[in-house]
């Protein structure tokens, strides 16, 4: 019965009154809506603040992120934020101090990379190397828990042989028209990627690794319905993770079959993540988002080699600038037999095979 | 007296001995405890035999390699340029900044290398003065260095073109020698290797043969991996191998997609032929 006693709740007294019927008779709609709507701004600006100076790291970053621009689009400041907000959060999560490089492409470079196709013997080295660098999700107990962006296919061999010379083609049906001495190589068409054997390399194969082709006309960036994957001035083709929707379209544009999606919540132990990223590169992505091979931007953007060349057992990758003449890569366009993968696709990718 | 003298010292000695042992115990308990979880690994780099690296923690969270848990290879470099010490002259790469190449030297990994130019081979001894050097280039098999270097019981190198002392030097045995009979490092077999092989030189010398790790602006400072690093002079041309690389384990198959028991279905062409 305090209520009764109050002044204030009194009827007759002011006409904001405490009692919802009796406040409801005295106002009008407009009042009412203008009440509503200050109530749900100051909820959500003091929502705002409270997540923003908790010290959930994630929280506060997950929130600054939505109002976050695509990276083109960001000033120097906004990106240093960004920078900040997400070196934060990354260090909070991994128990380690994170460094988020943002660093731009340097002048007079641009990327290219080569692979000795005869020299490749199947090890899958590079494949591993680019997911330590790389952050990539790693568990094993679900299906596409386990991303790898560089693909090792196995290849069979063709061959003659002599007891096939008077092979008829095609076989038993009447009409010779010629030898058939020749065993197609792959004899599977598709190559094999679950191919294990306990040594490498067989005898009858050959190995070709495939991973993005960094096009300088890229498919993947035409289709893409939010701008978010473009080729960066020194050539690779890099996505700004947090502006990707997942809608998978790159995946169906690319030819090469360099794109993952992250299906589930990636799988990074904290004691395995790599804490030198950047921010189009290897920084910890999140669940809904295409990523794929940046050539290593975290480390070229700095003069490194990607990870995938330096562990390359038999030297079989190549890397450096194709605008200089003395570069590994320039040298090998000069005098190598190089080719392109599916070069008919008119996607003119930067990464060129070539043999001896 | 002389009895409880001895007692005395056998029990000193044994309580003396007995309290060493606790306290290297308690002072052990930590230390193995601490490096108990963390034994010193080792893997290989190139192929297996040849170089290797310890890991170990550069600052915290940061190794100075990655190796592999299914092979014990090299998989990713924290430091491409730890243990390397520079070339030494090249001919080729005089453009290149001081102390831009560097190489991983082969000696410290070749055991006997210091013995070899002491103990046998030197030429010299007292019923080798003046030296007694080999008569002709059939090589009389050796018990002793059959038993050192096992490799030398069936040299697959030249297709019985070439003998030993092609390669190495006559009197100073832990060196490799040059067309003009001079001694060259072991830590420089490009100088040798090239003797023959000078395409594959000219290739090493561009950075399109071999493998080169650290920066890779074209007068950037790398790591070169020396011939051997890679191949095994004694049996580059091997029988179950190929392409001149020693065969290794591959590291584990990609993850299978989802409801896909195993990969058998790649084994088999859709269409028969």
């Amino acid at each position: 019965m305090a209520l009764n006693e109050n002044p204030s709740a009194d009827p007759a007294g002011a006409p904001a009154s405490a009692d919802p019927d009796k406040a409801v008779l005295k106002t009008t709609r407009r009042d009412f809506l203008k009440a509503g709507g200050m109530l749900s701004m100051s909820s959500l600006m003091g929502t705002a603040a409270l997540m923003t100076q908790s010290g959930d790291a994630h929280a506060a970053v997950e929130w600054a992120e939505h109002f976050q621009k695509n990276y083109r689009l960001m000033t120097a400041e906004e990106k240093a934020e960004a920078k900040a907000r997400l070196e934060r959060r990354y260090s909070a999560e991994y128990g380690k101090q994170v460094t988020v490089d943002t660093t731009d492409a340097q002048p007079g470079v641009l990327m290219g990379y080569a692979l000795n196709i005869r020299k490749c013997i199947g090890c899958r080295r590079c494949v591993h190397a680019c997911v330590a660098e790389n952050n990539q999700s790693r568990g094993k107990e679900r299906a596409g828990e386990k991303i790898e962006w560089i693909q090792v296919l196995r290849m069979e061999r063709g061959k003659f042989e002599a007891e096939k010379m008077n092979h008829g083609y095609p076989e038993g049906l009447g009409i010779q028209v010629g030898g058939n001495a020749y065993t197609p190589a792959g004899l599977v068409l598709e190559g094999q990627y679950h191919y294990n054997p306990e040594k490498v390399p067989e005898e009858d194969a050959t190995y070709m690794p495939i991973a993005c082709m960094q096009c300088e006309k890229p498919p993947c960036v035409k289709v893409c319905p939010v701008r978010t994957t473009y080729r960066e001035p020194d050539g690779p083709v890099v996505i700004d993770y947090n502006w990707c929707i997942g809608c998978r379209m790159c995946m169906g544009a690319c030819p090469y079959w360099a794109r993952r999606l992250n299906v589930t919540n990636p799988v990074l132990p904290k004691e395995e993540m790599n804490p030198v990223t950047h921010y189009l590169g290897n920084r910890p992505r999140m669940r809904g988002v295409v990523e794929k091979c940046h050539w290593c931007l975290q480390r070229t953007r700095h003069g490194r080699y990607p990870a995938c060349v330096e562990v390359c057992p038999v030297g079989a990758r190549k890397f450096g600038n194709l605008l200089d003449p003395e570069s590994e890569v320039s040298k090998i366009l000069q005098r190598k037999n190089v080719f392109r993968l599916k070069a008919e696709l008119n996607t003119f990718p930067k990464f060129f095979y070539f043999y001896d | 007296m002389k009895k409880i003298a001895i007692y005395a010292t056998i029990l000193a000695i044994c309580g003396g001995g007995l309290y060493s042992v606790v306290a290297a115990e308690k002072t052990a308990e930590p230390a193995a405890a601490a490096e108990a979880p963390k034994e010193p690994l080792v893997c290989f780099e190139s192929r297996k035999g040849a170089s290797e690296i310890t890991q170990r923690e550069i600052k915290p969270g940061w190794p100075n390699v990655k190796c592999s848990p299914t092979t014990g290879a090299a998989l990713w470099y924290g430091d491409p340029f730890e243990g390397t010490v520079p070339m030494g002259k090249m001919p080729g790469l005089e453009n290149l900044p001081e102390g831009h190449a560097l190489v991983k030297p082969r000696s410290e990994k070749l055991n006997i290398l210091p013995m070899c130019g002491t103990a046998c081979h030197n030429g010299v001894g007292p019923q080798f003065n003046p030296p007694t050097l080999p008569k002709d280039k059939k090589p009389i098999p050796i018990p002793t260095m059959e038993g050192l270097v096992p490799d030398v019981k069936d040299l697959q190198h030249g297709r019985g073109r070439i003998w030993c002392l092609d390669c190495h030097h006559t009197t100073k045995r832990n060196m490799l020698v040059d067309h003009f009979g001079d001694p060259i490092s072991f830590d420089q077999p490009q100088l040798l290797c090239g003797k023959c092989h000078g395409d594959k030189l000219r290739d090493w010398r561009d950075g399109i043969h071999g493998k080169r790790i650290g920066e890779f602006a074209s007068n950037g400072k790398k790591r070169w991996f020396t011939c051997t690093e890679c191949h095994n002079p004694h049996n580059v041309q091997d029988g179950v191998r190929n392409r001149g690389f020693i065969q290794l384990q591959p590291e584990p198959s990609p993850q299978l997609p989802k409801g896909m028991a195993n990969a058998d279905h790649e084994k088999v062409h859709p269409i028969p032929h």
